[in-house]
């Protein structure tokens, strides 16, 4: 039962240099982002959250996020389409995809458009932490 | 039919119960603090729960050949209350809309307002002195307005941005005054007075509170809506209009424009409490929002009633007090006190003179300023918020909590963020990345290692509770405690449950916790991260406490727990008895329960008679012991040439036969007689089990079914009944042992106290744990096979040991020597050990 966070450290977001990671998330589920913000704020972390895809993508237009962390299915806007956008503005943010409804053919199709990870709803808070750490270590933001 | 095919559906059966068993603690799981959830999840589980139940029934009614028809209403009455609570629907329960405070919590909040809901909870869960008293729901609201034509015209109130105020004073004058001269439904007239005067009792005053939908949270203030004080019982229904009527006083409708969720219909539910006839009374901010002071609260005090405090009309008494334990005073600022409010006997309040030898002494003394303290911070940890807290004390000096609502503070809003992270990068971290968070927030103050054999009638006010396993046992402790530790245990067992409830920080499954933490040394555990610093971390304490969103307050968690109702609990417990029937499962559990039953006795009855079987695929197994024990075997699980009576060494079960040598070889099995004077109800039980030689359906029908590497036993000895459920010797990702015990021939004191025991010595053994009443269920799964094979020596040994045990168990302190005894023969027997 015991579960093990590889290469646990304690919540450290951000380069030594002082610039934190900064991350989107965008979920049209309010408790995603009710409850990612804080935990990821409080893993010192940049954190901006938003419900609808049409506000998050204003956003990735007006900056850069170094993760973004995105559901799959929202109303008005799919996720595929809304990471596409992203890939567009910004080639090297990394995507995460966070969905309820996983099945292969998603996870294949978001891996086609460069996702990085692929996370099923529910998951465990470490479980995503891990995720955007990983990106971290690969990028080189972490020592 | 084939026996072939029978089986295979008995099989599927249990396939089934094991998966809807998942399921279910699968839910329970998402109550603690680690995974991220949302309605989608909610909705899918409880469709595919509902699922498994349906074809559960079908499969039994096709191994019966019967229809099941009152097992598929059963499911059919419980899938439409969980629909109901899905689709927001509370199946109102009480016709008369009175809800006693004694019944409600959090879970009730919508019937109950959140400021009576959250009193609920002070007094219900957290169990501290709240006044007596009941609520008037929302749904009595409707039902008033409703009658009165008014709906359409309350529910158009909440949405007019942009309207003229005018406008606004116009709609608020028409609707008050109709309010006010509203007909009261003669049923709902009638149960409100009835409960008005039981709780004002002789000569008893009430105090009507408002408790409106959203008052209290963050888009409200405070003292928007009408409480109206001292009244005597006859008057309730003018008093209870005249509260309803506030939810439409002009500045109401102004805020509700300004700051409302749009369009979200008001309702006002109504508390009424038994007046507190207070000596002394005021109001405690837990967070001083002061600014050189921000680790303080605050205490504003005053003889008599609290309301011109409330109001700032009051000389009043102010201390300050450190939020951390021993909670100093700081300072403390005596006023003059001229005057106080006074309960006038025949209804009402009003203004007396204090005499001038009471005018400037503290109204507190160090002693009361104390019990507040804790208090206070008591329920700021539960709220997870800074609170507003109003409070009395009687004449006799007792602390009465009248209301705690969240504070809206912010300190320091735009630097706290990297306050909180900054703070937790430069702390030194003593453990990270272990264990799960059973209850999710953020906790400091000093150790304390919890001993197996500790007393914790010493246990530290303000600690945190460090232990080797979790226990049920320290759910005494918690209201003292800050947050608990635990090196074993499980999100889903029995002390993280009551840890949820109380919501005290628990982290479980850290592994090294009790080698790495002193005694006494000051930590900061962070359960959502699964990690403890070294000191206080008052940043991160600070972040969590300041935190708009409670995930306890969301509509995810709520809606999860208000469903688990309709799924979890047992309450078919006795097979043998009456109400073990389909008319009687009120709970998904239940119907398992039942068609598990069922699909036993079934398979029992069907290998005796069956005409392809008989004779040859029931076997009485042989054992030193008098188990009475027919096996079937259904692939590989005993030597090809046994004869009908099999002996031991024909068994090729390896969980069966780790379960018998645990019986037979850690000399568990009790044969002395159990105490001088228990003998008349025991000889029931001795009947029982003398009756070895009985053909098993006298026997009380026990039965294993067995492959090699499966195991399904069903014990039941004398009338304690045991149900064990293992798959091991695959892969380890397949091994599962599932246990259950319950019943007892002894009161319900005595068996639950042998519950407790099995369930300690069941989270001994890294066993998930859950205990209802006197019924313990214990899963383990995923070990390698020798420790699975372990496991099986140990329940056998607890079967032998606890079979008359409930008997013995005339105090907690037995039970807790027994359990020492226990885990010290099992020890000693220990399979690898012979």
């Amino acid at each position: 039962m015991n579960h093990h966070i590889p290469d646990a450290a304690p919540p450290t977001g951000g380069s030594p240099a002082g610039r934190r990671t900064s991350i989107l998330i965008l979920d049209d589920e309010p408790i995603v982002c009710k409850r990612l913000k804080p935990f990821f704020q409080k893993a010192g972390y940049e954190v901006e959250a938003f419900g609808r895809p049409a506000e998050a993508l204003d956003r990735v237009r007006e900056r850069r996020f170094d993760v973004v962390i995105t559901d799959l299915k929202m109303p008005g806007m799919d996720g595929l389409a809304f990471l596409g956008q992203v890939k567009t503005q910004h080639p090297d943010t990394n995507v995460i995809v966070i969905t309820g409804f996983a099945t292969l053919e998603t996870a294949r199709e978001s891996f086609r458009n460069g996702v990085f990870d692929f996370v099923a709803k529910p998951f465990k808070l470490p479980a995503i932490l891990d995720a955007v750490k990983r990106i971290e270590k690969e990028r080189g933001l972490v020592p | 039919m084939p026996f072939s095919v029978l089986f295979k559906k008995f099989k599927s059966i249990l396939e089934r119960n094991n998966a809807i068993l998942e399921l279910m603690g699968d839910m329970g799981d998402k109550l603690g603090g680690e995974y991220i959830y949302d309605r989608q999840y909610l909705f899918e589980t409880c469709e595919r729960l509902g699922d498994q139940v349906f074809k559960l029934i079908s499969d039994l009614s096709l191994l019966c050949q019967r229809k099941n028809v009152a097992l598929f209403t059963a499911f059919e009455r419980i899938q439409f209350r969980i629909r109901e609570e899905m689709a927001g629907r509370r199946t109102l329960s009480r016709p008369d809309h009175i809800l006693p405070l004694a019944e409600l919590t959090h879970d009730l909040a919508d019937e109950g307002g959140n400021k009576m809901a959250g009193l609920g909870d002070i007094r219900n869960i957290l169990g501290f002195d709240v006044p007596e008293g009941f609520v008037i729901t929302a749904g009595a609201y409707f039902e008033v307005i409703g009658q009165a034509g008014l709906r359409r015209d309350a529910a158009q109130s909440a949405v007019f941005p942009g309207e003229a105020e005018a406008d606004l004073a116009v709609m608020s004058a028409r609707l008050q005054e109709a309010i006010l001269r509203v007909p009261i439904p003669k049923r709902l007239a009638r149960a409100i007075e009835k409960a008005a005067r039981e709780t004002a009792g002789k000569d008893g005053l009430l105090a009507v509170r408002s408790s409106a939908w959203g008052e209290d949270g963050e888009s409200s203030f405070a003292g928007m809506y009408e409480s109206v004080l001292g009244v005597p019982p006859g008057e309730i229904l003018d008093a209870y209009r005249r509260v309803l009527s506030s939810l439409f006083a002009e500045q109401a409708l102004r805020h509700r424009a300004h700051h409302g969720p749009s369009g979200e219909e008001p309702a006002m539910a109504v508390g009424v409490m038994r007046m507190v006839d207070a000596r002394t009374s005021g109001g405690l901010y837990t967070y001083a929002p002061l600014r050189d002071q921000d680790r303080a609260m605050v205490v504003s005090a005053a003889w008599g009633l609290g309301k011109p405090i409330v109001e700032g009309t009051a000389e009043t008494d102010t201390y300050l007090l450190d939020r951390e334990p021993p909670y100093e005073l700081l300072s403390s600022d005596i006023a003059a006190k001229t005057t106080r409010m006074a309960l006038v006997p025949s209804g009402g309040t009003d203004i007396r003179e204090v005499p001038d030898a009471e005018q400037a002494v503290p109204c507190l003394t160090p002693d009361q300023i104390a019990v507040l303290a804790r208090t206070a911070m008591a329920l700021e940890r539960f709220f997870k918020r800074p609170l507003d807290v109003e409070w009395a004390f009687t004449g006799d000096d007792a602390l009465v909590v009248l209301q705690a609502r969240p504070l809206a503070i912010q300190p320091r809003e735009p630097s706290r963020r990297p306050d909180a992270a900054q703070a937790a990068r430069d702390a030194p971290v003593l453990l990270s990345g272990q264990g799960v968070a059973a209850m999710g927030g953020v906790a400091s103050g000093p150790v304390h290692l919890v001993k197996q054999r500790e007393d914790l009638s010493d246990f530290p006010y303000g600690a945190i509770l460090v232990a080797m396993h979790s226990s049920p046992r320290y759910a005494r402790v918690m209201p003292r405690c800050r947050g608990i530790i635990t090196d074993i245990g499980s999100a889903t067992g029995h002390m993280a449950t009551i840890a949820r409830e109380l919501r005290v920080p628990t982290l479980v499954g850290v592994g090294n916790a009790t080698r790495t933490l002193t005694e006494g040394r000051e930590i900061t555990l962070d359960a959502d991260h699964g990690v403890i610093y070294d000191g206080m971390v008052e940043a991160l304490c600070r972040f969590e406490l300041v935190r708009k969103d409670v995930f306890e307050e969301s509509w995810e968690y709520r809606t999860l727990k208000r469903v688990l109702k309709h799924i979890t609990p047992l309450t078919l417990l006795d097979p043998k008895a009456d109400s073990f029937s389909p008319e009687f499962c009120t709970t998904f559990h239940d119907i398992a329960r039942y068609v598990h039953q069922r699909a036993v006795n079934k398979l029992i009855s069907l290998s005796e008679t069956h005409p392809e079987l008989k004779g040859n695929a029931s076997r009485r197994l042989v054992t030193r012991l008098p188990l009475g024990l027919a096996v079937i075997d259904v692939d590989g699980g005993i030597s090809p040439d046994a004869s009908a009576e099999a002996a031991e060494e024909d068994l090729l079960c390896h969980p069966l036969k780790a379960l018998l040598e645990g019986l037979n070889a850690s000399g568990m099995w009790e044969t002395r007689p159990v105490a001088v004077g228990m003998g008349s109800f025991l000889s029931s039980l001795t009947r029982t089990l003398s009756a070895e030689q009985a053909h098993p359906r006298r026997m009380g029908r026990n039965l294993a079914v067995i492959s090699k590497e499966y195991l399904n036993l069903h014990l039941r000895l004398g009338y304690h009944f045991t149900v064990v459920d293992a798959f091991v010797g695959g892969p380890v990702n397949d091994n599962v042992i599932y246990f259950r015990f319950m019943g007892g021939v002894t009161d319900l004191a005595r068996r639950s106290r042998r519950a407790g025991l099995v369930a300690t010595i069941l989270e001994h053994f890294d066993f998930m744990v859950e205990l209802k009443g006197d019924m313990v269920t214990g899963r383990l799964k995923q070990h390698p096979t020798q420790a699975m094979l372990d496991a099986m020596f140990m329940l056998g040994g607890l079967i032998g040991y606890t079979r008359q045990l409930d008997a013995m168990l005339d105090s907690d302190g037995a039970g807790k020597r027994h359990v020492e005894t226990f885990l010290h023969r099992i020890a000693h027997a220990g399979r690898n050990k012979k």
